[in-house]
């Protein structure tokens, strides 16, 4: 009962506390500073936003603390970046991604055949191996002879020489078909034999029911005509996107970085994460090792530069807009709000973190999704019990967090220098919002970011004021934390274990 | 507090030469090499003890015994005494940063100043070299204290985060410029001056030799703690903290000797370290370095002590090798191995040779078993 | 071993092993369900009678032995997959999901869409308290409100057998007397493995019986002779069981 009548108390004095810092740092800030610093402390906060949500999520539901989300944040901006200034790299190698994952999502239709299969004692430990290590030979020869570093190339070419005006002067030729063909097979092949080392064949006690194998058949084969598909585009497919209006680039470049975020996030899932719940501490220590392969990764095809996404036309006219509306109608690149002068991309990326916000409270309280991570948290064993395939929802919203950093990554593409390590100070500053907002608890994550954004926005302006250095605005974050740790251990909205 | 110790294995018993040569024969050999390495050496080359190819790879060395101990000293935490720290290098880089401030912005001062002598000898040097020592075990006490106060509030996760934050702070104040003039900001201070005997460009054998024997205390040492009444209670907390609380021991207070005695064995690798490349830099502060601790402490195998040493030797051979083998992008192979070992070999050599010590022999017997069949048969 | 007026057995449990961790805490446990029937296991504490319902469920896979339901071997299957064959399950201590509302917790449950619509008027028949409760979070409920929803949730897909662990624990007898008649109740259309402290309840419910101890199934037969053997049930159940017929005379004195 006590709790109850708190909670009114708690949240009027946090209002008040809030609004009183507010109204002091107006004061002494004045009012054209105060808007300029809020409202670039408003977009690092959604920035933060987006990477820590996707924390949250993931820590909320399995524990797991990604030490990764930072180079997947890094990830999404590099191909969002790819798309929108030259995609010829991801249609290089889209046929042979859509083929391996129709291959391998064969194995619901081939499971239950297999399973059933007699195969003696000594071959059913054998069979998968030998599925596995054939898949993994089939897969490397499928990439023989494959430019792949000559693919990634382009962009680079095309984001560093001075033919911005015409884009399409960097498309490169590629493989002819009649060189290419083979690829797509043979991965599709690699694909299906770890389909078939996966059902592990022969093995009773594995279930898989025969039923609606129809409906079954529909991804594999979609995502096979996809590949099919893509194998003949590879060459038009990048004119063509690059033809288009910069707006629509851009948004496709957003969805592809939401799309491959999401997949990546559940390979790494089902890979590198699953085989490690029984040891959660090495849970952070693999991540670590999968954010530094992932730089890595990046580094060896784009080479260890930093880059400049050219903005979509919406944000890039010269001029400033005097009214929201003029802006809309003619691109600005800055606005006029109360006098000060703001970037208009500012407050598309401020939009983009209240909107993910909004979609994951929609999520988490509305969809039967959210209710079963919310039931998730507390007890997944008894969601099992209850015939919710609870790994299959720890892939999903792996996934989703992913998908989220990545969204922040190509939202952050057009703001700051592409490069290997523009996700590191992201995923500090992400991990911290995470425990300041109490882990597992998306809207604590929301608070956290604004509060970490302003802290950093506001903690610049003063060290400038006083002639500084920025490490007090970068130690302001760290100080807020070990404040709240040591206030509430659980975070501010954390609830207590 | 009850006197007898709760343990699941007697108590140690009494550590005779004999037994410990005999517990430790591995680790005595392994020193014996490296005591004779570079006389063999120089006599295999004809270099000089202290030029050439023998010199360098005394400096190979002096690196895998520091990162050795500093491992161990992980290890201390993580293995035994299952805490998290992603802020350990605050402990190695705090001992750096106190050895190097001080020999830099005190000592030449002090020595101008003052003279101490003993008759005729002049044993300033030396009497300024142990307060500083002496600083440095003080400042890494604190470093550990510090840490062991913030355990008490928190745990797990978010204790991992917190040490992460401070560690971060730290390392966020050393590279500020406003202390431009003492700390050197982002490069750090450079040229710490050391006496002529500890120079490690003139007289590396000497460090050589400083460190190897600062490797073989620190493990006989840590070895004797871990096997100490003490040092069971420590691993007891790790597997069930609020038991050891009912019987009537206090986590927190053994916590914390954990967590003070490996940062001093860290901050005295720390000032090894920075006596070694005669200074100091903000990335011996960062959360890498405790990454690096942490890498090595994973390969050789947590909780092993001797695992550290051996990780770190293969993390430095790595560092060595892989760029001549695989080019610019050697970490990325690096990591694509760190992965397979957290994923195949979670144990690390050590722990995994431990548990599939007799499995691997059997199959040793077995097939050297083939050939003498084979020989009969023929 | 089965009744011979019930065909079918709709669970048989086939001297399974189960470790949890090191611990080997089924070390042969054997329990027949016929179809229809209520089946209670009964045990000291600690015996292994939830690792048992565990194990048919697949949340403590059994390491031999073999688990039959409906026909099909079911062990070493992932739980989810189990379940989705038609097993419910009430945990003991009541795991219901604090956070969620009432109707959420029951709409968790739905396997197919439409399963809560089509049984909510039998799940707020046998519990007319839930009804009124239905938006509240799970954790401002009362013990005994949380032991009903945790029961209702197992009702709201079509199952053909229910796990029910320790249904009375904690409980307030007349809450007892209500738990026993939705048992009953339900008891008409699906089967029922039971696991109970309450002898009383249990001998009340239950036709068929199962002892545990020790790891093992020691004894099973039907609730009938049990009753009257007082003999087996001091042995096995302990001294602060006694038998009906006992009980009724420390009644009437």
């Amino acid at each position: 009962m006590k709790a109850k009548n708190k909670k009114p108390l708690i949240i009027i004095a946090a209002v008040i506390v809030t609004a009183g810092v507010l109204a002091l740092l107006y004061i002494t800030a004045g009012q054209q500073t105060f808007i300029r610093t809020a409202l670039s402390g408003l977009t690092l906060g959604s920035l933060f936003f987006l990477v820590a949500g996707g924390l949250t999520l993931i820590f909320g539901l399995m524990d797991v603390l990604n030490f990764a989300h930072g180079s997947m944040f890094m990830l999404g901006a590099y191909i969002g970046w790819q798309l929108y200034t030259n995609p010829t790299f991801i249609f290089g190698l889209l046929p042979q991604v859509l083929a391996f994952a129709s291959g391998v999502l064969i194995t619901p239709i081939i499971k239950p055949y297999l399973i059933r299969w007699k195969v003696p004692e000594y071959w059913i430990k054998i069979l998968p191996k030998i599925g596995y290590l054939l898949s993994l030979l089939l897969f490397f020869v499928s990439f023989i002879g494959l430019d792949i570093l000559g693919l990634a190339d382009t962009a680079m070419v095309a984001a560093t020489t001075a033919t911005a005006g015409d884009a399409l002067a960097e498309i490169s030729v590629q493989e002819p078909l009649a060189q290419y063909w083979f690829r797509p097979i043979l991965i599709f092949i690699s694909g299906a034999l770890v389909a078939f080392s996966t059902s592990k064949p022969g093995q009773k006690s594995e279930f898989a029911p025969k039923e609606k194998m129809i409906r079954k058949l529909i991804i594999p084969i979609a995502l096979f005509i996809l590949a099919v598909e893509a194998t003949f585009i590879r060459e038009t497919a990048p004119v063509t996107i690059l033809l288009m209006n910069g707006n629509w680039r851009f948004i496709i470049a957003i969805i592809v970085s939401i799309i491959f975020g999401f997949a990546f996030g559940a390979v790494i899932e089902i890979t590198l994460i699953r085989p490690l719940y029984v040891r959660p501490t090495f849970i952070i220590i693999m991540t670590l090792g999968l954010s530094y392969v992932i730089r890595e990764l990046v580094q060896l095809l784009w080479d260890p530069l930093a880059y400049q996404m050219v903005r979509p036309p919406l944000f890039a006219q010269r001029g400033k807009a005097a009214s929201l509306l003029e802006w809309l109608q003619n691109g600005n690149a800055t606005i006029d709000i109360v006098g000060v002068t703001i970037p208009t991309y500012r407050l598309f990326v401020i939009a983009l973190g209240i909107i993910m916000f909004i979609f994951i409270t929609i999520l988490m309280t509305k969809s039967r999704l959210g209710m079963i991570i919310r039931a998730g948290v507390q007890d997944p064993q008894m969601v099992e019990a209850l015939g919710i395939n609870v790994k299959a929802v720890f892939t999903v919203v792996f996934g989703l967090g992913v998908a989220m950093a990545a969204l922040g990554g190509i939202g952050a593409g057009p703001f700051l220098p592409i490069q290997p390590i523009m996700g590191d100070h992201y995923q500090t500053q992400g991990l911290i919002t995470v425990v300041i907002g109490g882990m597992g608890s998306y809207g604590g994550a929301f608070v956290g970011a604004m509060i970490l954004g302003m802290a950093r926005a506001f903690g610049d302006y003063f060290a400038l004021k006083y002639s500084l250095s920025t490490a007090i605005a970068e130690a302001s974050t760290v100080i807020i934390m070990i404040i709240v740790l040591l206030a509430r251990p659980q975070g501010l909205f954390g609830k207590k274990e | 507090m009850t006197e007898k110790p709760i343990t699941m294995e007697p108590v140690t018993k009494k550590t005779t030469i004999s037994s410990l040569i005999n517990r430790e024969r591995g680790f005595l050999i392994f020193i014996a090499i490296m005591i004779l390495f570079p006389f063999v050496m120089n006599w295999i080359t004809g270099t000089g003890l202290n030029e050439g190819i023998t010199k360098f790879w005394q400096g190979q060395f002096i690196t895998f015994f520091i990162m050795a101990v500093f491992a161990m000293s992980y290890d201390l935490l993580i293995g035994y005494g299952g805490i998290l720290s992603f802020g350990h290098a605050a402990s190695f880089g705090g001992g750096a940063y106190a050895f190097a401030l001080l020999m830099k912005h005190w000592a030449p001062n002090f020595m101008s100043q003052y003279r101490i002598l003993i008759g005729s000898l002049d044993i300033t040097q030396t009497i300024v070299l142990i307060f500083v020592f002496l600083i440095v075990l003080l400042v890494s006490i604190l470093i550990g204290l510090l840490f062991a106060a913030t355990s008490i509030r928190l745990k797990g996760t978010y204790f991992a985060m917190l040490t992460l934050a401070i560690g971060q702070a730290l390392f966020i104040l050393i590279k500020a410029t406003d202390f431009h003039e003492w700390t050197g900001a982002d490069e750090g201070l450079h040229g710490v001056p050391l006496p002529v005997w500890l120079n490690p460009t003139q007289n590396r054998l000497t460090v050589y030799f400083i460190t190897l024997v600062f490797l073989f205390g620190s493990y006989l040492l840590m070895k004797r703690m871990t096997n100490s009444p003490t040092g069971h209670v420590v691993v007891a907390n790790r597997e069930n903290e609020d038991r050891m609380r009912m019987i009537g021991y206090n986590p927190v207070s053994f916590r914390t000797v954990a967590f003070v005695i490996s940062s001093v064995f860290a901050g005295v690798a720390g000032a090894l370290y920075s006596i070694w490349n005669m200074s100091a830099t903000p990335n011996m502060l960062s959360a890498v370095t405790t990454v690096d601790a942490l890498i090595m402490t994973i390969l050789g195998g947590m909780g092993t002590l001797i695992g550290p040493i051996i990780g770190a030797g293969i993390s430095q051979v790595i560092q060595q090798f892989f760029y001549t083998w695989f080019g610019a992008r050697w970490p990325l192979v690096f990591g694509l191995l760190f992965m397979l070992i957290v994923i195949f070999l979670p144990y690390g050599i050590v722990g995994t040779w431990r548990l599939k010590r007799l499995d691997i022999k059997e199959g040793w017997h077995r097939f050297v078993g083939l050939f003498k069949i084979q020989k009969d048969q023929s | 071993m089965s009744d011979p007026t019930k065909q079918i057995d709709l669970l048989v449990v086939d001297n399974i092993q189960t470790f949890v961790g090191q611990f080997h805490i089924l070390e042969g446990v054997t329990v027949t369900v016929p179809k229809g029937s209520i089946t209670v296991m009964l045990g000291r504490n600690g015996a292994g009678k939830t690792t048992t319902i565990k194990s048919i469920l697949g949340l403590t896979p059994p390491q031999e032995g073999r688990v039959v339901f409906n026909g099909m071997e079911i062990q070493g299957k992932r739980a989810f997959n189990i379940a989705n064959l038609g097993i419910g399950y009430v945990p003991e201590h009541r795991a219901i999901f604090r956070s969620l509302s009432v109707l959420e917790n029951l709409k968790l449950a739905e396997r197919k869409k439409g399963d809560f619509d089509r049984h909510s008027e039998f799940v707020f028949g046998l519990f007319p308290d839930l009804k009124r409760l239905y938006k509240l979070p799970g954790n401002h409920l009362s013990g005994g409100q949380q032991q009903m929803l945790a029961v209702a949730r197992a009702l709201v897909p079509d199952n053909k057998l229910l796990l029910i662990d320790e249904p009375s624990e904690g409980l307030a007898p007349i809450l007892i007397q209500q738990m026993m008649e939705a048992i009953k109740a339900l008891s008409e259309t699906t089967t029922v493995l039971l696991v109970e402290q309450n002898f009383i309840m249990a001998s009340q419910l239950a036709e068929r019986y199962t002892i545990i101890d020790d790891g093992k199934s020691v004894k099973s037969g039907l609730m009938e002779d049990l009753v009257h053997d007082s003999e087996l049930i001091h042995h096995y159940l302990g001294a602060s069981i006694k038998t009906r017929e006992e009980l009724e005379k420390a009644h009437e004195s």
